[in-house]
Order: C-alpha cells, then structure tokens, then sequence
C-alpha cells in the first residue's frame, strides 16, 4: 500500500475583504417587494390537503389526485385571470433519474390554463457545485431538461431559465427581517412572475438536509449571485471555513488519482495541486462549493466542510426564500409538495440513491412552511426501503430521516421559516380521497367530454379493422389446451395463490 | 473592395434546393475557415411578431446551424433579443417564447440551442465601447447569448424598415444584438411604428441610424471583429419582422449573400433589390446610401465590392 505525503494547504492569505462593485450594481433597476406581502397564515394551524401515494382506479391516479389537490387547496385562487404565472420546478441535473416525471408538471400548468393563468416553467442557473455540473451553464441546463422529458411541447407552455442566459438576469431584494441574510438576489423571471406555483420533489438534501418547497424557493429562485450570497460565501474569516472551503491536511496532492479533476473545479481558479497538496487563494475563492463537492464525490478528505456551516446555510436559505416571496403579494404563491421517490440527495446529484422509504404522496397548500412539516413529518413515520441508506443506518419510523441520514434537522430550517414570516410549523392535515363515480372518473381523461370509446365506435363504423382481416389465422380451438396445456408452461402447475 | 457570395434563387432541381443552395453559399464564402473545435457561435436572427407571417423558414436556419454545430463540434446557440417595443405589449421573456414557438422556432427545429438574447428580460448584457473618440454612444450593452460567443453569424431576413431603411447585416449584426435597455436608449423615443398615425421626425431618423450604426462597432468589438453575415433575400416584406402584420413581398425572392463585410454584403443587397423593385415607391423612397456612407465613415466597412454570383 502506497503511504501518502501529506501537507499543510498553503494560503495566500486576504489582506482585506474583497471590494466589489456593488455601488453601482443595478441602482435603478432593483425590484421592490410589493406592498401587500405578508405571511399567508396569521394564526392557527394551517390547512395542508394530502393525497397517499397509491392508486386503484382512474379518480386516484397521482396526476389526477396533483389536479385535484391544486383545487382542494385553493391555488387556482393564487392567481387572476391573464396573470403571468411562473411554475417553479428542479430541472434536475444531467444523468439524474430521481426527478418529478413530466407529467406532474404538465397536470399544474394545464390547469394553471384552464384558470385563465398564463404560466411558464421556470428554473435558474446553479453555482459550480462540482466538475461536471450542467445546471450551472443555461444551455447545458436546457439540454438536461430536454432530456429529461421537460420541454414546450410536454408542458404545453414556455420553459426557460429564470436568471437568463448566464445567470446575471436577476434583481436584488432587500429583506431587513432575514436572520442572516439582509439582502439577495432573485432570478427575473420569477420576480417579474404575477403569481407562482412551486412544485417541488421532496427528497433528501446534503447542505440543507431535506429539499422541498422550501429549497425550490430558498435555492431554487435565487440567481448565480443569490446563490453565492446563500450558501454564505465570504461569510467570516476564511479560517473559520464558514462561508469558505475547509481545506484539511488530507490531500495526497499528485499522488490523488483525482487532482486534475479537483484542479479543474474551480471556475475561478482559486486553487491548484502540489506534490503532496494545495495552495489556496481565498481571494480568488467565491464559495461555489465546486472543490468541496469534487473531493467529496471523488471519496477523498481533502476539502469539506466545517460542520458549523450547514445550520447557517438552512437558516440563510429560509431568508433567501423570503427574499424570493416579497416579489409576490400575499397568497400569490402556491405549493405542491411530491414526496415521491424520496431519496436521500438532491435533484442536482447526478446520481439517484435508493429511495428512503416508500412513496408517500402530495401535499398542497398556500403556507410554505405548514406545508413543509407536514410532508417532513409523513415522511418520518413511513417504513424504511430495505437497502437504502436509512436501512443501512438502522433507522425507525419516526425518527428524523434526513437528520439521521444528512446530519441535521430540517426542522432548523422550518423554526427559522416560521421566524421571519414564511408560515406556520402548525397544521392540520387533511387527507383526499377521491369518489369514484363516472363524472370523476371522466373529469381529468384526455377528452373528459367524449370517451376514447365513442370516438373509436365513429372509426370502426367508417372501417371495421378486425372484421376485415378475420377469421383470424390460430390452431383449432381445443378445450383440452385452453384448460390444461398452458399448465405445463407454468412453474406452479396452475396453482393459484393463496 | 469586399467580396461578396450571391447565390440566386433560379434553377431549382432536386439536387439544388434552397438548403442546397445555403451550404453552397456557406462553403464558397469561406466562413468556415474562421470557425475552430471548440468555439461557441452564436447565430443571431430575426423572429417574427405575432401576426407577422414571412418570417424565414425554421429549416433556412437549422441548415446553417448544423454546419457551424459540425465544424466547431458544439451546439450553436441561435438567438434573437426581445421585440423592443412589442406591438401587443407581451415583453417578457415567456410571451417571447410562446410567440417563437408558434412560428415553429424551437432548439428542436432550428439546430442550434434557441434563447433569448439577453435573458428573461432581455436587459442581460455587458459594455462594450463603440470604437471611436467621438463617439455619441461611447458603450453599448451587448446581449449574453452574443458576447459572451467566441463568434457571432448573423442571419438576416432582409426586409425594409422604417427607420433604418434596410434591416440587413448592418441593423442585425448592431442595433439588434443589444439589449433591450441599450435598444432603448438608441431609439431615443422614436417610434418604429409608422402605420399607427406615428411618424417621426426625419432628423431624429438620420440620428437614430447613426446611433445604431455606432452599436454595430460594439457588437463587433464583443466578439473580437469574428463575425459572419447572411442576408436571406427571402420574402422582403416592407415591414420588418417586429410589425404585427406585412403588406405582400416588395419583390420575387432573390436568393442569398454572404461576407465578412455588413457594409458591402447591405450595399450589394440593397442595389439587386432597388434594381428587381425598381418600380416600387417604397424601395425608391429609401435613401439607403446615405446609411451605407456613414458606415464606411465609420470604418465598419466597404461599400465597394465584388459579388460572386451563382445559383
């Protein structure tokens, strides 16, 4: 075994904190909170409409139960007719297969339509994150979406990337009540948005250790500078590897099979290899986790985290979301959680982990952080999915999952959300079922008005398909075979379960 | 004296089609040879308004898309700005897209990976200086998707265009590829609509052209001078593609010029043009020469040149 040399990561150590250009940055052009935000829910539990994760018939397939829960839960009213509706989602990173299928999305803005909302599908720019991100470059971005199915043509109305082609189209929003942050920086085409539908994957998430609506809006609608301002960059002294990269003495330098890759993380180029580690210039660094993310998929110790920074991120990443709310009005925001495939990462993994647990449901309400718990907390209680991560971890139902399996509560997150106006940790859930009756069954078909059936009874009426082509060519019927011959094909003899 | 590729719209055959006849134009313009692995084009063209219906073909697009996607081995990017003043007043970034997408203009259909120049808003977009001293403009904001290429093609439909008096490679390649704000700014107030009862003072026309004549040196600056000019002779309506409507095409469709000179490729297409609409008053009527003088003023160009002709 090869025993590594290890050395200390050289600093070019800061003078002085880095002196930007913010005087003249967007002076005129900034967009002011609108006048009536405020928080959704002013007292009381908060009302959150459920729908489980199963279905037996037409009424209780998840799209239509999606449709359903958007009424039940009064987003259609989040919106006035001709406004301009932006449907927030994850386009999801390159290679990913643990995202919202299409068809989720596709329902919201079909009724989005159908309540006279002129909606579109908006995601913003990422940072780095590692070397092979795509989200962080608008085109790469788009290609991924493609490809993961989320187009025009699926969705039925505009998908783009809220913060423009390089991720600069976006405006500052002061928030004076932010716990860490006091101001951040929002992509365009959610803050020009009259109204918003957030439909969110929840899952897993290795910063802020659960991702749903919360994250959609905390990450997901700031722009590449919101972003840089979230995760805290330049926050405190590089020592304190806070707002920074903790660079530990762990990093085998060239002898690391990895230190191309890792070299080639930074977007900035703010570090490089030697013999047996790093030099590191903090001035150059932006905290775009790009070299963390890099060592620590690689498997290697190199650069990580001081454990203090997650909890401020989660707490940082509420006010950001609020931030992105002030751009609304209140109650102009709806939300839809989808705790389906629950895995333990984020959407910008390039990789999908086995789920946690079961699929659960949806959870649709207008208060962000009712809505937030109770998904959080339906996800606790289900069962743990034998050979994911909670299993391998020997977790319960009922214990906190993602603090178990990412470190920390999410829970953080949602005292800190309730704190500075986001919504209430109380609710009251209520659980959906939908009746099955032939209007339901009909109400979210593709043609509810006429079923396949009569269409096709015009098309074989016009021309009859089968009767041309009979008697159709088989062996002679046989009740010996259709009674006792197939019984030799199956393992079971013609056994039926008990 | 600037060369210029003219390939005519006549003796069409199954092996001469009009996508035929673009790669031809391509090829013997020598436009590629300024393109290398691994840089990023941006096409930049013109999409149409709601209720403007000559707009070129996806398809005129995709075929030179896909020459640029095979030399530089990377998707191009295609990209038009925001309608600066958009006649039904949709100015944001999805009405854009919906609008595109109606006339069939998608990544899927023309080749290349299809933005809005400038983002959502359209004001995304960085300073670039405008070349001379006594510059009016000094700077103008170029669009993303455009300065942030390592060469730019511009794709023109030619049309005629109430202000400018041609919208060709000198409008398109300039002007166009700003942002909205920069857009703006130029326009100084001047209404491009002229069906409306509005019609605005020649002297603010003739500053407005110099204006946007003085973009084009930061468009070019934006890409280091690495830019290609198409002008499609293709259904030449008398309105631009940004009016909510076109009057009939102003004359046959004359075929396609190429060069690496907007001001002799705008010279040559505004000579064939004149000399087909010759009986036209609304070709007549323009004083394109004047446009042209001022940019060979600005050193943008040759209004002198050598056209190559073949069909």
């Amino acid at each position: 075994m090869v025993e590594h040399k290890y050395e200390p990561t050289k600093w070019n150590e800061m003078k002085a904190p880095v002196i930007g250009g913010r005087e003249t940055y967007q002076a005129k052009s900034w967009n002011p909170p609108k006048e009536k935000w405020g928080t959704f829910t002013e007292e009381g539990p908060a009302k959150v409409w459920f729908a489980e994760a199963n279905a037996t018939n037409w009424t209780e397939s998840m799209i239509c139960k999606a449709k359903d829960l958007f009424y039940e839960a009064k987003l259609n009213e989040c919106f006035d007719k001709g406004d301009e509706v932006a449907i927030k989602i994850h386009y999801g990173e390159y290679n990913r297969t643990a995202i919202l299928r299409p068809e989720y999305i596709a329902a919201i803005v079909e009724e989005v339509k159908a309540c006279g909302g002129h909606p579109y599908v908006v995601n913003d720019t990422t940072l780095s994150y590692h070397t092979h991100n795509n989200m962080a470059y608008s085109q790469y971005q788009m290609e991924g979406a493609i490809r993961h199915g989320y187009t025009d043509a699926t969705f039925g109305c505009p998908v783009l990337i809220a913060d423009g082609y390089s991720g600069e189209d976006d405006y500052r929003v002061e928030m004076p009540e932010g716990l860490i942050l006091k101001e951040t920086f929002i992509g365009r085409a959610v803050a020009e948005a009259d109204a918003m539908i957030v439909l969110a994957h929840a899952r897993g998430h290795s910063i802020t250790m659960y991702g749903g609506i919360l994250k959609q809006i905390g990450i997901g609608c700031q722009s590449k500078r919101g972003k840089y301002i979230t995760h805290l960059a330049h926050w405190g002294d590089p020592h304190d590897a806070i707002g920074w990269p903790k660079f530990t003495d762990q990093c085998p330098g060239k002898a690391c099979k990895f230190h191309q890759m890792c070299d080639d993380s930074c977007p900035r180029g703010a570090h490089h290899v030697t013999e047996h580690g790093k030099v590191w210039n903090p001035e150059l660094c932006r905290l775009c986790y790009s070299c963390q993310v890099t060592c620590i998929f690689s498997g290697m110790t190199g650069v990580t985290f001081e454990e203090n920074y997650f909890p401020n991120a989660m707490i940082a990443h509420a006010d950001a979301a609020l931030g992105a709310l002030k751009c609304f009005e209140r109650g102009k925001v709806g939300y839809i959680n989808c705790a389906i495939d629950v895995v333990p990462e984020c959407d910008c993994f390039p990789w999908a982990g086995l789920a946690v647990c079961p699929d659960v449901g949806l959870f649709a309400s207008k208060d962000l952080i009712a809505n937030e718990m109770a998904t959080l907390d339906a996800i606790d209680n289900m069962p743990i999915n034998p050979g994911s991560v909670a299993d391998e971890k020997g977790l319960k139902p009922g214990d906190d999952k993602f603090r178990e399996i990412n470190g920390f509560s999410p829970r953080i997150t949602m005292a800190a959300g309730e704190k500075i106006g986001l919504g209430t940790m109380e609710y009251e859930l209520i659980n959906y079922e939908p009746v099955l009756t032939p209007e339901n069954a009909a109400k979210w078909q593709v043609r509810p008005n006429k079923p396949v059936t009569m269409r096709l009874r015009e098309t074989f009426h016009r021309h009859d398909l089968a009767t041309e082509v009979m008697p159709f060519n088989r062996s002679e019927y046989n009740k010996e075979w259709v009674w006792n011959e197939w019984k030799k094909y199956d393992p079971f003899k013609g056994e039926t379960p008990e | 004296m600037s060369g210029i590729v003219w390939i005519d719209a006549e003796n069409m055959t199954v092996d001469n089609t009009v996508l035929h006849k673009l790669t031809e134009l391509i090829h013997k313009s020598d436009a590629i040879s300024g393109l290398s692995e691994g840089m990023r084009v941006a096409l930049k063209v013109n999409t149409s308004e709601e209720g403007y219906e000559y707009g070129l073909r996806p398809s005129f697009i995709k075929v030179v898309a896909e020459i640029v996607n095979d030399v530089s081995v990377k998707r191009s990017v295609v990209c038009d700005g925001q309608k600066l003043v958009d006649y039904w007043k949709q100015l944001k970034g999805n009405t854009f897209l919906a609008t595109a997408s109606v006339k069939g203009y998608s990544s899927e259909t023309l080749g290349g990976h299809f933005v809005i120049n400038g983002g959502f808003s359209g004001d995304e977009g960085d300073l670039f200086p405008c070349g001379h001293a006594n510059s009016e403009v000094g700077g103008v904001e170029v669009g993303t998707a455009v300065c942030r290429s390592d060469a730019l093609w511009v794709l023109s439909h030619v049309t005629l265009h109430p202000l400018f008096g041609l919208s060709g490679a000198l409008l398109n390649g300039g002007f166009e590829c700003l942002s909205g704000r920069a857009r703006t700014r130029l326009l100084r107030g001047a209404n491009p609509y002229i069906f409306n009862g509005q019609c605005p003072r020649e002297q603010d026309v003739h500053e407005f052209q110099h204006r946007a004549l003085e973009s084009h040196l930061g468009v070019s600056a934006s890409v280091q001078g690495r830019v290609f000019y198409i002008n499609y002779l293709w259904d030449i309506t008398p309105q631009p593609e940004y009016y909510p409507y076109s009057a009939q095409p102003v004359s046959a469709n004359l075929g396609f010029m190429a060069s690496h000179d907007p001001v002799a490729l705008d010279a040559a297409t505004f000579s064939l043009l004149a000399e087909q609409s010759a009986k036209c008053d609304m070709v007549k009527n323009i004083d394109f020469d004047a446009v042209l003088k001022e940019a060979e003023n600005l050193k943008i160009g040759h209004i002198n040149q050598t056209v190559v002709r073949s069909s």
